[in-house]
């Protein structure tokens, strides 16, 4: 590998790197505040790049589809909560096998929608060029999506430190019976994180569209990378989400290019070592294995 | 009749009416391809009957993890293909279709590979091991990228029959109790003096290595290996059958793989959106009937005699 396209691929990993943290960010808030894998992360994420094929078919405006996919996809995250998930409060096991279940249907009926063939939107305008790096060019949109993924750390990391709605977040993570025995609404607060981490996964779907792939199955394969960087990571932590998906985004990059068949296995390999080694996963403070 | 004769009697009845419904529905089973011949589909039906049986072996080999023990595995086709890649490359490569060789490299196989995942996946409990299993049998599927194919002929419903004669004998035996004292306090287990790390992981093994017995019959009689095998919705299909037929119930996994192929099989010839009822039927029996289609039918059975 030349020194070329060692930091290609380095920016490549990086920027993939980016989107999975967007992606894992939403399921280490839901796993925190209510204790559920929401094993339907990757059809919200599907989801949202669907939508996006359709706006940016219609409409031609790629942020349209940046606001309004997080939009659609969070009001049905607070359909689902109280409807599904808040009949099994309590049964954390049952939650997650019926988030299975809402999986199965959201991506039947995307392909119902949207058939079964893969799929390509444009880069959008004033990001669709290249620029110039080492002599090669380099799609002006993957960094945008690493500078995108960093800003989105920031605000969030803000959000959790420094606001009222961080405090509660961070109690609730703590100990949410707690928190509703001191009055807070706590179904209001459950439905709430439900809805921002599955807009957060409609959000990645749709910064993903452009260049990681509109497809069948995108739902699957995104659901597990999104396990592996939070199980590497460590659950529930925001710092976790980020370490996992800097190490996860460049190792699985890397893979692909070193060695193409193992790819996934490698990052498979790295997920055992870390649980092997740190049993909470990197910076988590719930032990995933003994 | 005297009363307590009367009591006999039923208790009778109740002890063999199951197996003999059970014999009965085996019996038809098996001469299917022969009473069906004058129906116009008959070659359809048994293709999809052959692959209720492999998802009910999948299913019950599954049902000892999720029943049994209450380890919730979601990754299980990993075995299940491991196996049925097992017996096609040993046929291909050995050039022998003999099943019982293509049986024996699929337990192997199976066997093996249950055994390095579950080394890292019975560290974790509940939740993490659903993502854990999730995880690793995805990492098998990326690796299974090539199609195999493989002549030869098999009689699925001897090792069905059998499949689920051991699954019986094994729910009665010490072992299997082991293994629900594991799924009902894992804890006191430990404190009576079972290793549980190395209980768990046995049975993962061994669930392993009994649905590789099922990969192996596909292979066998699908005469083809693909890498959907092995993947994430193979795993779906046989958590829902265990699910909805009923979780540590026995038949409830083979009546659950019956209704699964049902509705992905048959009813997409009259519907579009199959997948969206089995998705729907399963958040119902998740929400409101966690004991499935065996556990209902025990009840209102129950009541009907009370």
């Amino acid at each position: 590998m030349t020194p070329e396209t060692a930091v290609v691929q380095a920016l490549n990993g990086i920027s993939f790197g980016a989107l999975l943290f967007i992606l894992a960010a939403g399921l280490s808030l839901i796993f925190g505040m209510m204790d559920v894998v929401n094993l339907a992360h990757g059809a919200f994420y599907m989801l949202g790049a669907y939508i996006t094929l359709t706006v940016v078919q219609r409409t031609g405006q790629f942020w349209l589809a940046l606001v309004l996919a997080p939009l659609l996809i969070g009001a049905l995250g607070l359909v689902i909560e109280p409807l599904l998930l808040r009949r099994l409060r309590g049964r954390h096991l049952d939650q997650v096998l019926l988030t299975i279940g809402v999986s199965l249907v959201i991506a039947d009926l995307v392909g119902l929608t949207w058939g079964r063939e893969i799929r390509s939107i444009p880069f959008p305008a004033g990001l669709d060029h290249a620029i110039t790096i080492l002599g090669g060019d380099y799609p002006v949109y993957r960094l945008f999506v690493i500078a995108f993924g960093g800003l989105l750390a920031v605000v969030l990391a803000v959000v959790h430190r420094r606001t009222r709605v961080g405090a509660l977040i961070r109690a609730g993570v703590d100990d949410a019976p707690m928190l509703a025995a001191l009055g807070v609404d706590i179904d209001r607060l459950f439905a709430t994180t439900f809805a921002v981490g599955a807009a957060l996964a409609g959000l990645a779907g749709v910064i993903a569209a452009p260049v990681f792939g509109i497809y069948p199955g995108m739902d699957v394969d995104y659901l597990i990378y999104s396990l592996v960087v939070v199980v590497v990571g460590g659950l529930g932590t925001l710092s976790g989400a980020v370490a996992g998906s800097a190490l996860i985004g460049p190792a699985d990059t890397f893979g692909k290019v070193l060695v193409p068949q193992f790819a996934l296995a490698l990052i498979f390999a790295v997920m055992a070592l870390v649980l092997l080694l740190r049993p909470t996963g990197l910076l988590g403070r719930i032990r995933i294995a003994r | 009749m005297p009363k307590s004769e009367q009591g006999a009697v039923r208790r009778a009845l109740s002890r063999f009416a199951l197996p003999a419904a059970a014999l009965a529905v085996a019996a038809l089973l098996v001469t299917f391809p022969i009473w069906s011949t004058p129906w116009e589909s008959s070659r359809y039906a048994t293709g999809i009957l052959r692959d209720m049986l492999i998802l009910a072996i999948l299913a019950l080999s599954l049902d000892l993890l999720v029943g049994s023990a209450g380890m919730p595995s979601l990754g299980h086709a990993a075995y299940f293909g491991a196996g049925a890649y097992a017996a096609a490359i040993a046929g291909q490569r050995l050039g022998n279709d003999d099943l019982l060789l293509g049986l024996g490299a699929a337990i192997l196989v199976s066997a093996l590979l249950a055994l390095v995942i579950g080394t890292v996946a019975v560290r974790a409990a509940g939740i993490f091991f659903l993502m854990l299993t999730l995880a690793f049998a995805q990492m098998v599927f990326a690796i299974a990228f090539q199609a195999a194919d493989i002549t030869g002929g098999s009689n699925g419903l001897v090792v069905f029959l059998l499949v689920l004669l051991l699954a019986w004998r094994l729910r009665s035996s010490a072992y299997g109790r082991a293994l629900v004292g594991l799924r009902e306090n894992e804890r006191r287990m430990r404190a009576l003096g079972y290793d549980t790390t190395r209980l768990k992981l046995s049975a993962f093994v061994v669930a392993g290595a009994i649905a590789g017995v099922g990969g192996a019959l596909q292979a066998y009689s699908i005469r083809f290996v693909s890498p959907n095998d092995v993947g994430v919705a193979r795993s779906v299909e046989a958590f829902v059958s265990v699910l909805i037929g009923g979780v540590s119930t026995l038949l409830g996994p083979v009546v659950g793989a019956v209704v699964v192929l049902f509705i992905e099989r048959v009813m997409p010839s009259y519907i579009a959106f199959s997948e969206t009822v089995l998705g729907l039927v399963f958040i119902v029996f998740v929400l409101a009937a966690r004991r499935g289609i065996v556990g209902l039918v025990r009840e209102s059975y129950a009541r009907v005699r009370a």
